[in-house]
């Protein structure tokens, strides 16, 4: 499985890398920006896509919406501080299938990967 | 946090704002318990550490800071500034727990997390907001400002509401200047 997290903030993308690597996902491939994610996805074949909201170049839900239109039907989860009920409807307008409100921790990070890419959790973890 | 505390932020907000100073402009308390919850929020979920609110101040100007601060705006019937300021040492030691490593200098790394730090309180905060809201507020792209003893100017926002936090890893500041189209 390969995934690809995408977060201006390094920090956000160290959490979920560690998240991913804790369910045995090592090989992730990183972008700072929507534009810089949408083009990893014409080049590469992703199992999981996580993508923040709030970004330089092209914000996430563009990204989202972008890779959408190019048939692309990889999971996608937006990771984001917005939290309110109008940005989440936007999100699943633009065809996102889960969404994580920061902050999180390692846990419920593994809990919702796990879900949405239906396997199971690591039995110890965190 | 606690209605009883709630009641309490929301009781010395009106006093405060009752004040004869005409400079200060009426602040709601909606507008501010909603940054207290989310910090709560975030140092709970993120850090696993306790963290609580000391006394609120009402301030016409910032003193020059030494502390690493991070800044949102917001934007739609609300418009103002949410800055937190960390003092290198609490800084130092909330991104070292995050990363799980001890730090020793202030580079990108701790910069970065910081503005993560804004981003995540003020979108916590927005989503409180928004509940009551006709028009959503918007936030801009946090950004992480650090010198010696630089002042921030915001000459058409007067006044700012000033949140003393400690925590486990040390103390904070979190600032926040509101002018709202609905008052």
């Amino acid at each position: 499985m390969k995934a690809l997290v995408v977060d201006d903030s390094l920090l956000a993308r160290s959490l979920l890398v560690g998240a991913l690597k804790e369910i045995g996902i090592s090989d992730v491939d990183q972008a700072s920006d929507g534009l810089s994610a949408v083009k990893l996805t014409l080049q590469e074949s992703y199992s999981i896509i996580m993508i923040d909201w709030n970004m330089p170049n092209m914000l996430g839900i563009d990204a989202l919406r972008s890779i959408r239109k190019k048939d692309i039907e990889t999971p996608i989860m937006m990771v984001t501080g917005l939290a309110d009920a109008l940005h989440i409807q936007e999100a699943i307008q633009a065809g996102v299938n889960d969404y994580m409100i920061k902050p999180f921790n390692k846990k419920q990070a593994i809990e919702k990967i796990t879900s949405l890419l239906q396997i199971e959790a690591p039995k110890a973890c965190c | 946090m606690s209605s009883n505390n709630l009641q309490l932020v929301k009781r010395k907000l009106e006093n405060m704002t009752s004040s004869p100073n005409k400079m200060a402009p009426v602040v709601r308390a909606e507008y501010i318990n909603p940054f207290i919850e989310s910090v709560n929020n975030l140092f709970h979920t993120m850090l696993d550490c306790h963290v609580h609110r000391e006394k609120l101040a009402l301030n016409l100007t910032v003193q020059p800071s030494r502390d690493i601060v991070g800044l949102v705006g917001l934007s739609g019937n609300i418009q103002g500034i949410v800055s937190i300021a960390f003092p290198v040492k609490t800084a130092m030691k909330l991104v070292g727990t995050l990363y799980h490593e001890e730090l020793v200098v202030v580079d990108e790394k701790v910069t970065d997390a910081i503005a993560e730090v804004v981003n995540i309180v003020a979108g916590g905060a927005q989503a409180i907001i928004n509940q009551n809201m006709n028009k959503p507020i918007e936030l801009s792209i946090p950004t992480v400002i650090r010198g010696n003893r630089f002042t921030i100017n915001y000459p058409k926002l007067t006044s700012w509401i000033e949140i003393p936090f400690y925590s486990d890893l040390g103390e904070f500041m979190i600032r926040v200047t509101i002018n709202s189209k609905e008052i």
